[in-house]
This record gives structure tokens, C-alpha cells and sequence, in this order.
């Protein structure tokens, strides 16, 4: 996945762990161990394994050849060889082994020829001599697709060629001792089993009962689950044979008797260990001066609360209530999705990987601060339909925080508008929130509303309100006007101001989803909260909501909230064209 | 219609003190009497090709559709129709007619709750046969406050010819680490609920008597399982649900849940699976798999057929 360039460049350092010993008042006690301690690999990793090299290169070269195929990899006899040669001379057997579009070869490989059963000659009309007929059968990654020959070496031709679509070839001998091999190197795997396993501690009984499909729904690539049993349990390694590494590890008991232990794929790993971790208990994090605590929400998104800067509250709580979705093509028609939780949520949109926590540099390569993500997507995403959303909170060591979202597309056109719907609810009892008339800032006396315009005026070609409390410290509010760094054009924002009650939850707890898709004026929800009597906001606490409107965009060259599958190395890679918004809140004393 | 089936001498001796010895076999039915509700031929529909749906999803509630092809979605729309009472529900999930050609549907969220609001997703809607005007027919238990983790209430129903029994189940209160839900027996003459099974997430109802039982199928929305439970004439249950057989491993994914289960004229099983977590993904983005299940006299149990 392309993530846009940035002007900073963010380090990565990630905590996957699940640190369920630091409360109390959580849930996690309700989940057994394993899954607790389950590991997710995070998927922009890049690490890979020097023994894989050869083969990567074994299949950049096949790819360059006239018949784009990688030979089978496990030793052959004369005539077995000899079956896939006339297999590879088929054109219909080679039919899918190159996009009909552009030509461009897809990543196929034979995955095994075998002398052929009585059975799969029960279609074939004209007499055969079985001992002469051989099964050839390629695999096609890309596509997720098998395609099957039957060969008479003595004829030397194809009998029949046949597909199955969304299947997989019995894996081959040299993949399987692959898969093991990059299980038994990887440091998770060696972590959770103690000790580096041995090859011939690894069963792969979990392929061979799984043929037709593999581990990893989601990413559909190839995966296999050599496992190792120690001690009564056995440990799951899910291994990515389309990009040779680990995605993740997990525990399980084995039983002698009783119901079967749950198959682990990369969903359940990744469901479970999301839902156990971050869904069911709030997760601590102190850093750079900024305190707070974390958690996945049922339809709000990530919610951060208690929220602190060295030792002073700034923050109740934010999160990110609704994305508003409506295509301009068609009169009413969008979506309105909540984000959150994969289980026994209000989600239409859920979280797949835990949250990331990433360093921010700046243009000078200086650490100057850190960023909280959280990913949420459709499985099928980026076919079209399928929705992608990323939420950012940034915690500068200046005092500055940003609350951010973006769209990654697809949706389902190229006529979308995306509305994420923001809550930000400050923890000063007593505030003011004003607005920059141009020459001065003037207080709002009622909740109200207002649209960020091409008139708007902003102090300091920067700030279009302020929010401050009894002693005039506080924040000025910057919307995002394509002056962030991070490809984000503008958010073009309605702002929305509204009182925070302690007899009225007025969004402090999980939300349903509060405004429809498709209305294109102040209608977001928010308003609810303020008609049809604003109430006073002045020396109150307040909450700011804050609904950016962005426009995608699939031209070449303009790409916004968008994303498109290409095709690289012969497999489909995502290209992704995120459209950032949300206001940054920089300190007024920082400014003085 | 009833037979004895003598398992030993004790048994029969003393059927009524040891009543669990002794088996109801019960004569096949393929409990079809679905009736035509009358008001759609005063719409002008012809019954023959028409059929009501919920899952428009660019339309809220039901609608009455007529098709070149019933039964095959691809077919054109020749006719539609909605009652400007059939929206009342927000979007609705299953729809059952009874034999007098009454229907029965439930809210069910679609994407989001704007218009399932999670305190209505109990309610059973009814929609009188003779003048297609939906009402209120009752509303459900909620055992539990209202859980905003779980959206759904309402989620499968299946009808008991036999009986004019409506059998309903709600996952209403269920929550991640507590399974709340019931199957609720109604009497739709009386509006009583005369049986229930509790603490179970019941999905995809459905019934056969091809065991020689009368006998209701249900997934649990937990797992891959089929359950069953025996019913009794008076459509009540008798004893406990037992795990009929599984979806585990089978089909692309290899952990589906079951969404629906369809009776053929021979009493075999049809059941839909997919992917099931008690959230609002969209339906679209799920792939939904058919299983097909027999059941084999010899072996006395229920039996995959693998697709041809």
C-alpha cells in the first residue's frame, strides 16, 4: 500500500501487546490466555527473511517470461515433467496467466502434477489408458484461482483443462517446508513456544484439512497454519506464502475429546485479539508529556478520554462519531457508517488491527511528538463499495493536538463526499469559544453552527477560532486548509459548538449513529444538540463537533479518498489515496 | 398420527414414569400451507409471479414485487408496491405468511439504526391479509436493558402449520460474553407466548420432520453448529436443543453461521452460512454460502451432500 508522502515522516513503533495486568474494571478476564497473548503481525511490516530471496527472485524471473509460470518446485520424474510441459503448451490451461486487459502477467506457479485418478476421468468420453494421464495442477495467486489439466503424456495433449474459482491446489512439499521455515525464524513464534522450534517439530495436519481455502480471508493471499504442539496446546503460526511472512500466532488447547478447537485464521486472530485488547478495556499511554486513556468504541471510533498535557486536563474525551457518505449521481443515495468494534457492535465498518502508536518527525528529522491510528475497513475494500477510514489523533511535545480522520476510499463511485463526524469534548469547566471577525475574536454567547467558506477569516492566515478559558489560556482552533503536510485539501468544515451537560449525556457515551447519509447542509447530527433552543456557552464546558466535507477523486494525477488494486510482481497491491482532515488546537500561550 | 416406538420393555411398561424413554414418531409433513394474502389480487398483482421483500436495500421496509421469474433475483421487475404502513418499521429481515395469508415481519438493521431504533428491533409486525395494512402484532419480551453493543432483536421466524405456531427468535440482551437470546413459541390465535427456549442466539429457523420427528433446526449466531429441538403436536418443546451437525470446514471459509435454513418437499435442509458477528457490515460484503444437508435413514443422522 502507497501511503501518501508526507512532509513528516513518521517512525514506526508499535504496541500490539495487550497489557490486560494494569486494570481492573476491565473484561479481559472473561478471555482465556491465548487469546490475550496472541500476536498480530502489523501489516506494513517489512521484514522478510534472507532464505525467501531466491525464491522472490525464482518468481520475478518467471514472471519476465514469454509463459509467465513458475515450475512446480517439488522434484518431478521424467514423465511428470514431461505432463506439465504439455500442460504449459495449452492455451486454454494458460488462459488466465496473464490480465486480458493489459497483458501483464499474473504470478502463476504448478503446484503439483499427479498421476491421474479414475475419477477424473469420468467425463472424459474417448477411451484413455489411465497409467498414461497425469493431473497438473496451477495455481493462480492474483486471482485466488485453480486451474486443473489432464494430461495423456502417451497422446501428448491436454484431455480436459477445468477452474475452480476462490480454490487451492494441495499445497506443494517445497512451500510447506517454506512455511515452517519462516514460522520457526520468526521472533513471535520463538517468544510464544519458548525456544526456537525445530522443522520436525511443526505439523502441517491444518493445511492438508484445509485445501480449498486458505488462512488469510482478509488479505487473500495464500496462507498456511503449521502449528507446534507443546504441553497440550498447540501453537498456530500463520504463514503469507504470497509475501513470505508471518501474520500472526496463537495458542490453542488441543483436545482429545469434546467439541474442535476453533480453526485460527487470520480473522479470528485478528478479531479475537482486537475485541479482547482494546474493545473490553481502556489501554493507559503516557508519552511526551501527554497522558491519557485509549479504547475502541461500539460505533464511535477510537475514543481517547482523560486526556492530559503535563499534568493539566485538556481533553474529556474524542472520538469519531459518524462518516457521512453520499454520491452526487444519485439523489439521496450514500451510506451513514459507524466505525468500530469487529464483535457485537453497531459497526459497518470495523477494526481489523489493533491501534498504532507511530513517532512524528518533523521536515528537520526531529522528534516532536506522536500519533495514535486506528484502521477500519470493509474485507472486501478496495473493491468498490468497500470503505476504508483511518483515524489520527497527534499529541505534539509543544502542547499542540490534532484530531484527524481519512477516507481511503473506495466507495462506490467517483462522485462521493465523505462527512466525518467529529466529538471533541474539552475538560476546562469554564471556556469561551470565539470566532476571528477578521480584526478580532468575538465570543459566541449560544451553542451554534457555522461553515468553514473561501471568506472565512483566519488570524494569522491560520486560526479561525479560539477557545479559552477564565484566565485566557486555552487553544486556537486551525481547520485543515491543505496546510498539514499530509495531501489533505481542505475540510471545508462545519463547526459546531455545543454546552456539556452533567444531567444530559449528549454524546459522552457511545453514539448511534446520528445524522443520515446524504444531507448536504448543516444536517449532520450535531444540530441536534442546539435546536430548537441554543443554550448559553459562555464560561461553560463545551464541546466542539466539527464535520469536514472532502470530495473524491479518482482522476490520474488527482486521486482523493480513493484507492485502486494494481497489479505489481504479477500480484494485486493496493494503491491508496487518503484525504486527511480535522483542525489542529495549538496553545494560545504557545503563541505568545 | 402419533406412534409409540417401543425402545425396550421397560419402557413401554412404565411410559408415563419414565416418560424421556418413549419417542414420538410423527408422520412426514412438509409443513407448506402458506395462503395467498387476498389483498394482492385488488392491487392487480398476480399471485403466481409475486412475492414480498425486505432486502431492496435502496428501499426502507416491504414491498409487494412482481417478476417475470419469481425466485430468480436477476429476473426484471414487472410490478411493485408498498403500503405506506410497511415502512413503520424501519428496514425489516423475515417476513412469514401464515395459511391465512397474514404476514408477519421484524425491524432488522441495515448499516446503520437510524430507523431501527435498538428499543423497537423486538416488536413483531403484522400485516392483515385482506387489507395489506401493517400493524404492531406484539412486542417481544426485552429481558435485558437495552445493550447499544448489540443491534439486532428480532432476527428469525419460522411458522408450524401443524399447529399455527410462530416461532420467533430474538437476540435482543445478548451480549458478547452472555448469550441472552430466546426462541419464543407464539399462538398467533391467542397472541400468547406457550413455549420458550432461553439463552440461546438462534439464527436461520427451520423445520422438518424428515427424522420422523417434528423437529426445529436453528444455527446458534455463536458458532458453526445446527441445533436442533423437538417439538411437540401442540408445537411446544421438548427437551433441549442438541447439536444436529456442522458448518465447521465446510465451504469457502470454513466457520460460517448459519443466516437461513430451507425445508424442501422431502424435509432436507437448505442453510445458508456466512459470516455473522453480531455487527452492521453490510450484507453485500459478505459471501453467503449454500450447504445442503439429508438425512440418512441408515445412519439415522443428518448428512452433507456435496455440491455436484
Amino acid at each position: 500500500m502507497r501511503i501518501f508522502a508526507a512532509a513528516f515522516i513518521f517512525s514506526l513503533a508499535f504496541l500490539f501487546s495487550c497489557n490486560n495486568k494494569t486494570t481492573s474494571s476491565d473484561n479481559t478476564a472473561k478471555y482465556d490466555d491465548d487469546v490475550l497473548k496472541s500476536v498480530i503481525i502489523n501489516a506494513d511490516t517489512l521484514k522478510t527473511f534472507d532464505f525467501v530471496n531466491a525464491r522472490v527472485e525464482a518468481i520475478k524471473y518467471a514472471l519476465q517470461q514469454p509463459m509467465p509460470v513458475l515450475l512446480c518446485g517439488d522434484s518431478l520424474n521424467s514423465n511428470q515433467k514431461l505432463a506439465q510441459q504439455i500442460a504449459l503448451h495449452d492455451s486454454v490451461f494458460t488462459r488466465s496467466t496473464k490480465d486480458i486487459g493489459n497483458n501483464q502477467p499474473f504470478r502463476s506457479e504448478i503446484f503439483g502434477v499427479y498421476p491421474a485418478r479414475e475419477s477424473d476421468l469420468s467425463t472424459i468420453k474417448n477411451p484413455v489408458n489411465l497409467a498414461d494421464c497425469y493431473r497438473v495442477e496451477m495455481y493462480n495467486y492474483p486471482l485466488n484461482l485453480t486451474t486443473i489439466a489432464l494430461v495423456d503424456i502417451k497422446q501428448q495433449k491436454v484431455i480436459t483443462t477445468f477452474t475452480q474459482q476462490q480454490t487451492q491446489p494441495e499445497i506443494p512439499l517445497h512451500l510447506k517446508n517454506l512455511a515452517i521455515k519462516i514460522a520457526i525464524n520468526s521472533t513471535e513464534v520463538q517468544e510464544a513456544y519458548g525456544i526456537k522450534p525445530s522443522e520436525k517439530d511443526a505439523l502441517m495436519a491444518s493445511t492438508k484439512t484445509s485445501l480449498n481455502r486458505t488462512r488469510c480471508e482478509r488479505s487473500r493471499h495464500l496462507c498456511v497454519a503449521p502449528t507446534f504442539v507443546k504441553d497440550g496446546k498447540a501453537l498456530w503460526a500463520i504463514v503469507d506464502l504470497t509475501d513470505h511472512k508471518l501474520v500472526g500466532v496463537r495458542w490453542t488447547n488441543v483436545g482429545t475429546t469434546g467439541p474442535a478447537a476453533p480453526m485460527i485464521t487470520e480473522r479470528r486472530l485478528q478479531d479475537d485479539k482486537v475485541t479482547a485488547c482494546f474493545c473490553e478495556k481502556e489501554t493507559p499511554l503516557q508519552k511526551d508529556g501527554w497522558k491519557m486513556n485509549y479504547m475502541l468504541t461500539s460505533s464511535d471510533g477510537l475514543r481517547i478520554a482523560q486526556v492530559s498535557f503535563n499534568g493539566k486536563p485538556i481533553l474529556q474525551s474524542a472520538k469519531l462519531v459518524d462518516w457521512h457518505v453520499s454520491y452526487s449521481g444519485t439523489d439521496g443515495f450514500g451510506y451513514s457508517d459507524a466505525v468500530g468494534c469487529p464483535y457485537f457492535s453497531q459497526a459497518a465498518v470495523i477494526a481489523f488491527e489493533p491501534p498504532k502508536i507511530m513517532e512524528i518527525k518533523d521536515d528537520g528529522g526531529n522528534f516532536t511528538g506522536f500519533a495514535l491510528e486506528q484502521t477500519f475497513r470493509s474485507e472486501q475494500w478496495p473493491s468498490p463499495c468497500n470503505y476504508n477510514y483511518r483515524q489520527r489523533f497527534e499529541f505534539y511535545k509543544d502542547g499542540r493536538f490534532r484530531v484527524a480522520a481519512a477516507s481511503i476510499g473506495r466507495g462506490c463511485g467517483n462522485d462521493g463526499t465523505y462527512r466525518p463526524v467529529f466529538r471533541i469534548a474539552f475538560a476546562t469547566e469554564q471556556n469561551n469559544f470565539a470566532e476571528w471577525s477578521g480584526t478580532n475574536w468575538n465570543n459566541w454567547p449560544l451553542e451554534k453552527w457555522q461553515l468553514q467558506t473561501a471568506t472565512t477569516a483566519y488570524a494569522e492566515n491560520k486560526y479561525q477560532y479560539q477557545l479559552t478559558d477564565n484566565s485566557g489560556t486555552g487553544f486556537l482552533m486551525q481547520p485543515a486548509n491543505a496546510n498539514f503536510g499530509d495531501g489533505g485539501r481542505g475540510d471545508n468544515a462545519f463547526v459546531y459548538v455545543t454546552q456539556s451537560k452533567s444531567t444530559i449525556d449528549e454524546g459522552e457515551a457511545d453514539l448511534v449513529t446520528i445524522g443520515p447519509c446524504c444531507n448536504t447542509d448543516y444536517h449532520q447530527g450535531p444540530e441536534k444538540f442546539i435546536e430548537p433552543s441554543p443554550d448559553n456557552i459562555q464560561n461553560k464546558k463545551l464541546v466542539v463537533w466539527y464535520v469536514a466535507q472532502l470530495k473524491n477523486d479518482d482522476s490520474k494525477g488527482r486521486e482523493y479518498c480513493w484507492a485502486e488494486s494494481v497489479l505489481e510482481n504479477g500480484v494485486y497491491v493496493t494503491k491508496a489515496y487518503p484525504c486527511f482532515a480535522g483542525p489542529m488546537f495549538v496553545p494560545i500561550n504557545l503563541k505568545k | 398420527m402419533l406412534i409409540c416406538r417401543v425402545h425396550s420393555i421397560a419402557c413401554c411398561l412404565l411410559p408415563i414414569l419414565f416418560s424421556s424413554c418413549k419417542e414420538e414418531v410423527v408422520d412426514f409433513n412438509a409443513n407448506l400451507c402458506k395462503g395467498s394474502p387476498a389483498f394482492i389480487k385488488t392491487l392487480g398483482f398476480d399471485s403466481r409471479f409475486s412475492y414480498f421483500s425486505s432486502s431492496n436495500m435502496n428501499v426502507m421496509g416491504m414491498q409487494l414485487l412482481q417478476s417475470e421469474l419469481p425466485g430468480n433475483v436477476n429476473a426484471r421487475i414487472t410490478k411493485s408496491f408498498q403500503h405506506p404502513t410497511w415502512k413503520k418499521g424501519g428496514h425489516l429481515a423475515p417476513i412469514l405468511i401464515d395459511d391465512a395469508g397474514n404476514i408477519y415481519t421484524s425491524p432488522a438493521p441495515f448499516i446503520n439504526l437510524l430507523d431501527n431504533p435498538i428499543a423497537k428491533n423486538n416488536t413483531i409486525y403484522r400485516v392483515d391479509a385482506n387489507t395489506g395494512e401493517m400493524e404492531e402484532f406484539m412486542r417481544l419480551p426485552f429481558q435485558d436493558s437495552i445493550n447499544p453493543q448489540n443491534p439486532y432483536g428480532i432476527i428469525a421466524m419460522i411458522y408450524l402449520c401443524e399447529t399455527g405456531t410462530l416461532y420467533v427468535s430474538s437476540v435482543a440482551g445478548s451480549r458478547l460474553h452472555e448469550e441472552n437470546g430466546h426462541i419464543y413459541a407464539i399462538n398467533l390465535k391467542t397472541k400468547k407466548i406457550i413455549d420458550q427456549v432461553d439463552n440461546t442466539d438462534a439464527m436461520g429457523l427451520g423445520i422438518s420432520y424428515a427424522a420422523g420427528k417434528r423437529e426445529l433446526f436453528f444455527g446458534t449466531g455463536r458458532d458453526t453448529d445446527v441445533q436442533v429441538i423437538t417439538l411437540n403436536s401442540e408445537g411446544k418443546f421438548s427437551g433441549k436443543p442438541q447439536t444436529a451437525f456442522t458448518l465447521q470446514n465446510l465451504g469457502p471459509r470454513g466457520d460460517d453461521k448459519v443466516r437461513r435454513i430451507k425445508t424442501d418437499n422431502s424435509g432436507n435442509l437448505s442453510v445458508y452460512g456466512m459470516e455473522f458477528n453480531f455487527n452492521l457490515i453490510a450484507p453485500r460484503e459478505k459471501q453467503e454460502t449454500l450447504y445442503r444437508f439429508n438425512y440418512d435413514e441408515t445412519q439415522k443422522k443428518w448428512v452433507h451432500q456435496q455440491a455436484p
